[in-house]
């Protein structure tokens, strides 16, 4: 399998006032292409942290983030949105939907900023929203639809570009245990089918199960990498 | 994102605080159209005063004098001679030159006498100097005693014998006319002993149409004869010659036409360099120029001071759509948008608010002109102009002037916040709840 992440001793510190608050130590893994990882701890093990870093949204203290040919550790903040915009998905834990814009609206928002005229990304945020399974709630508001149907457009969201890597953090988090299941296997269905490299957080050993490895996190530090040999393949719909 | 997308997001965003908004908007529009109202007086008292002052007589014309500053060693007061008068003719912009002499007598007509400046011209430059001909002609090379007539002079014919007032009815073109240099003619007093004046037949050629103060009143002649009989009046009044180095050589005036108003300064100028004197109207229009503009300054900046709060309510509106929109610009930065971005649609949401505001205002402002002028008596005498028609004039630049003002003056007040939204944390932004 070829490499696709390369976290090389990670380190990050945080200052509260005089303290310093030590959240990754020391993290060196490396994440193949198409593979499903779990990252699974407590709160407060850095699990969030580190899916962060991957993501380029936070700058590590120390080590080096290198994602394909991007040394994601070195790039400027424009940098790393471009690179975002084309390579990465995101599911959050409470969805993060712009709440005065449409399921369509927040599905094709994504593609706005890459400029992509309207009659198409409108089309594209449409077949993934009925690949979702809310064919027929396109035109509602956040508020309007279930935590589960919230996070089904907020899955859309994170697809529709078909980016190379797509992030969810604790993304059944807000869910009862059995939207939990169809969200899962939802985002692993997807990813699996557009050969997408997949990284979930979560606290959950339920959820780990999906990842083809699950990495152990506590307190900053990787307690222990494990092959699942139990996985659950999801499908789409 | 493309313009269309942020043009868009940008209105779509605006219009989902309708009332906050508009508010906003309101404000803006209250200070472009105070600042547009207030220049608009100026602009108008401006007119006022130059058309005051076209009244008075031709802006584009130049009177040239003798010099009479103190003889200074190497400098010598040139004379104001036929020399001279060619010298004018050569300079850029000038379209007509003429000596001017300038007396004072009366015309007579049987009983009835109109007294009138009598002014002696170079018949030749007549047309050029922009006289306007309403009956006959004007004068040519061929004149002697011929003369025009300026549009009001027929009701200035008066009987003086007459004790009431009674109404005199002149044919300026058909009846006989004489004229003399004496200034107090039909107006002796019993006993007075009188020089003998002579009285020249005259041929009336043409009456000018209305013109301005100076044109309408008085007779023009060619300048060659109107000095004959001056030659004549000193003989009469046992003047004699002046002779010898006294004798003042030259004309004492010359009218000098400039093509436009705008080159009047610089060939007065020139003319000055060269050791003359000059003068015109411009002169004058200058210097209410200089005072039109003072007040419309202050106006100007009494309208500048509401534009300027109109200003930080824009940046206040924009500061508060940041704070509410914290979360929304934070996911927009995760889901790829760049800082680029993130700046254009603060910015163009607040220049939206500047140019909305800037048309309306506009809109407003004709309204209150419209008002002002309605009513423009009372506003123009309490600016000192009296009698003017239209006290508050909106010039279409400004119209265009205050709209891309308007839109800058957002931007400007967007800017601040547009910085802010950029520098957001992403992370910091959707953790907000």
């Amino acid at each position: 399998m070829e490499e696709l992440i390369r976290l090389k001793n990670l380190r990050k510190v945080y200052r509260m006032g005089d303290e310093k608050i030590v959240a990754l130590n020391d993290i060196t893994l490396s994440i193949e292409k198409e593979e499903f990882i779990c990252l699974l701890g407590t709160s407060g093990s850095g699990k969030s942290t580190l899916l962060n870093m991957m993501a380029g949204l936070e700058k590590p203290t120390r080590g080096e983030i290198i994602i394909g040919s991007y040394p994601i550790h070195k790039m400027n903040e424009r940098d790393v949105t471009k690179f975002r915009q084309k390579n990465v998905g995101f599911v959050f834990q409470s969805y993060n939907l712009i709440p005065t814009l449409s399921a369509l609206e927040n599905v094709s928002l994504g593609l706005t900023f890459q400029r992509i005229p309207k009659s198409k990304r409108d089309k594209m945020a449409k077949k993934m929203l009925t690949d979702v399974g809310l064919g027929k709630r396109l035109h509602h508001k956040p508020s309007e639809m279930s935590g589960g149907q919230q996070q089904r457009v907020s899955i859309a969201r994170a697809f529709v570009g078909t980016p190379k890597i797509v992030f969810a953090d604790e993304p059944t988090g807000n869910l009862d245990t059995k939207t939990t299941m169809e969200i899962m296997n939802l985002i692993t269905g997807m990813a699996y089918e557009s050969n997408q490299t997949l990284i979930i957080v979560t606290h959950d050993t339920e959820i780990s199960v999906y990842g083809h490895r699950i990495v152990y996190l506590r307190d900053g530090s990787i307690e222990k990498v494990e092959e699942n040999q139990n996985i659950i393949k999801g499908e789409a719909n | 994102m493309s313009s269309i997308d942020l043009f868009r997001m940008g209105i779509k965003n605006l219009w989902r605080r309708k009332l906050r908004t508009f508010l906003t908007i309101l404000g803006v529009i209250i200070g472009a159209s105070a600042i547009i109202v207030m220049l608009s007086l100026g602009f108008g008292l401006s007119k006022f005063f130059e058309e005051q002052i076209a009244q008075w007589g031709d802006l584009t014309i130049i009177n040239v004098y003798k010099g009479w500053a103190e003889p200074m060693p190497g400098r010598e007061i040139p004379d104001l001679d036929d020399k001279a008068v060619e010298s004018f003719k050569l300079l850029q912009n000038v379209v007509a030159v003429s000596p001017i002499l300038e007396t004072y007598g009366a015309v007579i007509n049987g009983r009835n006498v109109a007294n009138a400046p009598i002014r002696g011209i170079d018949p030749a430059s007549m047309e050029a100097f922009g006289f306007d001909i309403a009956e006959g002609r004007l004068l040519n090379n061929t004149d002697s005693l011929h003369v025009v007539f300026g549009s009001s002079m027929e009701y200035n014919f008066r009987d003086p014998k007459a004790r009431v007032w009674r109404e005199v009815n002149v044919n300026l073109m058909k009846d006989r006319m004489s004229l003399t240099l004496d200034p107090n003619y039909g107006w002796s007093m019993p006993g007075e002993k009188r020089p003998n004046y002579k009285e020249y037949k005259i041929k009336t050629v043409g009456i000018l149409a209305e013109g301005d103060w100076e044109t309408s009143y008085g007779i023009y002649m060619p300048i060659s004869e109107l000095q004959k009989m001056i030659k004549d009046k000193e003989k009469a009044e046992g003047q004699r010659p002046q002779s010898g180095s006294n004798r003042q050589s030259g004309y004492d005036r010359v009218n000098v036409k400039v093509n436009d108003i705008k080159n009047v300064q610089d060939v007065q100028e020139t003319i000055k360099d060269l050791g003359h004197e000059a003068y015109s109207l411009n002169d004058q229009l200058e210097y209410t120029k200089k005072q039109a503009g003072m007040i419309q300054a202050v106006l100007g900046g009494i309208g500048a001071v509401s534009l300027l709060v109109a200003a930080i309510g824009i940046t206040n509106t924009m500061v508060m759509s940041i704070y509410e929109r914290t979360k929304e610009i934070g996911v927009m930065k995760v889901i790829g948008a760049s800082l680029r971005d993130i700046r254009r649609l603060f910015l163009f949401e607040s220049a939206l608010i500047g140019l909305l505001g800037g048309t309306f205002g506009v809109g407003t402002s004709y309204l209150l002109s419209f008002l002002v002028n309605k009513f423009s008596m009372k506003f123009g005498e309490a600016l000192g102009a009296y009698g003017a028609t239209k006290i508050s004039i909106i010039p279409i630049w400004l119209v265009f002037a205050a709209m891309a003002f308007s839109a800058f003056i957002g931007i400007v007040s967007g800017y601040f916040p547009a910085r802010r939204a950029m520098n957001l944390s992403a992370l910091e932004a959707i953790r907000t709840e």
